[in-house]
């Protein structure tokens, strides 16, 4: 991995607001062209680390880079930002918003009226182009910011929260927008408490709690060193097979199947072997991955 | 740069487009002029009819002189002719205006004589039964005495009217006055002539020559000062209003990824400067046409309009210590304004500003009395107050340049030393959302910055 393929490297990274530090010898990188994950329950540091990424507060020690450089204000109109705490001017018109955002990262004229009626009838709100911003509603403004952050087309787009209180509709365009950025070579850093919809998107990821890194690297190599002998089963009949502790570590009972967790040593070909020759009715039988949700309580757990 | 430039835009397009810019460059002349003018319509509001007064004339010589006397008072107060009214508006100072006000105020009086048919005392007990019906409102004794050394007497049951005691006391004395002539056989007719009074005409010397001052030279300084004091105000709570309305929405976040902190800021303070001037440019051409041909047109009416005598270099100055006035302040406003959590915390804190303006404003009085005291010095160059009492200085009696080269030297000085500041606290306080900032907390951001 060379160095260019690094968009963004943070090294013994720490910032305290008095008594209090948010963010404790942080260090990580960014893969070029992927979708990173910036993961942790709320108040874990993820706020103040993307807020020195985007150069709006220094570190008090460690080093920031960006695309292989030490950060300056100019590398700023390479960003995108979509913050969790977001806001318009609520009396300005949509339009004349999205084109003064655009001239404070440095573009201006008729192409940035171009991209902007491009963007609205993407996001299917071209006929609130003169409306003001407080005639919009919630999900709508959300989707303005959206634009804001990408409308510069930026090399790297920083979304902090971007899909909280959209409805699924939303959230599927938004999620197809951001995919298509990673095929057009974009950086993106996702920051979400929500490992679901982190487990859908990100390639990458890095997992904070408490100001700390946790865990971090790919998520399929996450998950493999994870792998766990779990099956997802649904069957009738034969229920002492679940019993035998040679076989099975536990049992997890869900609506209308069951989750198992083998036995050290035993084989997912040797569980079902036995469950057939009991004659048991087998309708499902599935290796289940760890989830990230599981993943995360059991990192937390173990450090604590 | 072009950020900058799409701040200070941004700013100007929106405030200037805006439904308040439009209504206030309107009306605010208009608001202005009402400050003067409303306190003078109250005082001329003519409340219920004539005063009407009995008297009681145990002297036998007074009641027609006093009569007369009232009511030739009346009739030299209404003898002023409309366009010498008209003048004297546009001229007088406020202490001339109040009394303007109280003489165009006075009562009409209606008199009624009361012969004395039986004592005194059953005089006055009539009188006073005739007061409870309401039949007069006082009643006046002249007692016999009265010629050598004696007071007159006036009862009623209201007798706060100071105005209508000053007339009566005036009109008795003359009537007083006359009727001893008479004994002392002096012709009254020969004593009015000798008596007329004198008028004061004032000149004012400058480099303009010599010009008379009727007053008006005060209703500019006025003027001057309280235009300077109003629109410092109106804008410096414009900019912190920008700045609280760009922290409660957390558009601020955004703009911090994009803009640095101190662009944003000076943007913003330059961008309401030219709002603040464009309002100003307008008023200052409506001024001047009003000079060139509203003036005229009067004159030409016979209305004689005497506008004091304006040097163009005024318009300068006046630019400049709006300017200087305006950043000093703004800046403290875009302080407060990232400081606060809310419009109404902000109002709070913005408090001490208000007062230090308004005490510059106040000040402007003794400076104008005596413009060259070292107490006018040292107040005009303070920079906070610099802005309204060094102009002041400069309209009623231009003090030496460097005097004011000195002023404007303290007051840049000052704007720097307080960007210096707020830049430091702009950039945490915007960033903090939910609680008030403290003040250890905000010397430890001034500190670390």
């Amino acid at each position: 991995m060379s160095e260019i393929d690094i968009t963004v490297r943070l090294d013994q990274v720490r910032k305290s607001f008095g008594e209090f530090t948010a963010v404790k010898d942080l260090s990580l990188a960014v893969r070029a062209g992927r979708i990173f994950g910036l993961l942790g329950p709320n108040g874990a540091g993820k706020t103040t680390t993307i807020r020195m990424i985007v150069n709006i507060t220094a570190p008090d020690s460690g080093t920031i880079e960006l695309f292989g450089q030490r950060i300056t204000p100019t590398l700023q109109d390479r960003i995108g930002y979509l913050p969790e705490e977001r806001g318009l001017y609520k009396k300005m018109k949509i339009g004349d918003q999205l084109r003064f955002f655009a001239e404070l990262k440095n573009i201006s004229g008729k192409e940035v009226d171009r991209r902007i009626d491009s963007w609205l009838a993407r996001v299917k709100l071209s006929e609130w182009k003169n409306k003001r911003a407080m005639e919009l509603s919630k999900g709508m403004q959300q989707k303005i910011q959206f634009i804001m952050a990408v409308l510069h087309e930026p090399d790297l787009v920083i979304l902090d929260e971007p899909f909280s209180g959209l409805d699924p509709v939303n959230v599927e365009l938004l999620k197809d927008v951001v995919l298509e950025l990673k095929r057009t070579g974009k950086t993106v850093i996702f920051s979400t408490h929500q490992m679901e919809l982190a487990e859908k998107i990100c390639d990458d990821i890095c997992l904070i709690n408490r100001s700390q890194k946790i865990l971090d690297g790919s998520l399929r190599q996450i998950k493999k060193s994870f792998g766990r002998n779990a099956v997802a089963l649904r069957m009738e009949g034969s229920n002492g097979i679940l019993n035998d502790a040679s076989l099975v570590s536990s049992v997890q009972t869900h609506s209308d199947e069951v989750e198992v967790l083998l036995a050290p040593g035993a084989t997912a070909q040797q569980f079902l072997r036995k469950l057939v020759d009991s004659g048991a009715n087998v309708s499902k039988f599935e290796m289940i991955e760890p989830s990230l949700h599981d993943i995360f309580i059991e990192k937390v757990t173990e450090a604590e | 740069m072009t950020k900058f430039l799409a701040v200070v835009k941004r700013e100007y397009v929106v405030r200037v487009r805006s439904r308040m810019f439009i209504a206030t460059t309107i009306l605010g002349p208009l608001i202005m002029s009402l400050f003067g003018l409303v306190p003078a319509l109250i005082f001329r509001m003519e409340v219920g009819g004539p005063l009407r007064i009995a008297v009681v004339d145990q002297t036998g010589r007074l009641y027609d002189r006093l009569s007369e006397s009232l009511m030739n008072e009346r009739k030299e107060s209404e003898g002023v002719s409309i366009a010498d009214g008209a003048r004297k508006s546009v001229q007088m100072n406020s202490a001339e205006r109040l009394q303007q006000v109280a003489s165009q105020q006075r009562q009409t009086f209606w008199l009624q004589k009361i012969e004395m048919s039986a004592s005194l005392e059953q005089t006055r007990e009539q009188l006073k039964r005739r007061i409870r019906e309401k039949e007069i409102d006082l009643y006046l004794i002249l007692p016999t005495d009265l010629l050598d050394y004696g007071s007159a007497e006036l009862v009623g049951s209201s007798t706060g009217d100071i105005f209508a005691k000053d007339d009566l006391e005036d009109a008795i004395s003359n009537a007083v006055r006359e009727a001893r002539l008479e004994q002392a056989r002096i012709d009254p007719q020969t004593v009015r002539s000798l008596s007329r009074p004198t008028q004061l005409k004032v000149m004012k010397i400058d480099d303009l020559g010599e010009t008379e001052d009727r007053g008006q030279g005060f209703i500019v300084v006025f003027g001057v000062g309280f235009t300077i004091y109003l629109t410092i105000l109106l804008y410096g709570q414009m900019v912190m209003g920008s700045v609280i309305d760009e922290k409660e929405t957390r558009i601020a976040e955004i703009l911090f990824a994009s803009v640095r902190p101190f662009t944003l800021m000076t943007g913003k303070l330059i961008g309401v400067s030219c709002v603040a001037s464009t309002q100003l440019a307008i008023w200052g051409l409506a001024f001047i046409t009003f000079v060139f041909f509203g003036t005229n047109a009067l004159t030409w009416r016979g209305v004689p309009m005497q506008l004091p005598g304006i040097r163009p270099i005024l318009f300068l100055y006046f630019a400049l210590f709006f300017l200087f006035g305006f950043f000093i302040y703004a800046t403290v406003y875009a302080l407060v304004g990232s400081m606060a959590t809310t419009p109404q915390e902000a109002a709070q804190l913005a408090m001490p500003i208000i007062l230090l303006l308004v005490v510059g404003f106040y000040l402007a009085f003794p400076v104008i009395k005596s413009p060259n005291s070292p107490f006018a010095f040292w107040v005009s160059i303070f920079p906070f107050f610099a802005s309204i009492t060094m102009l002041v200085r400069i309209v009623s009696q231009t003090p030496p340049f460097w005097q004011i080269a000195l002023a404007l030297l303290l007051e840049l000085g000052t704007i720097v030393a307080l960007l210096w500041l707020a830049a430091r606290i702009y950039r945490v306080g915007m960033l903090m959302y939910g609680k008030k900032a403290t003040i250890p907390e905000i010397i430890r951001w001034v500190r670390q910055a």
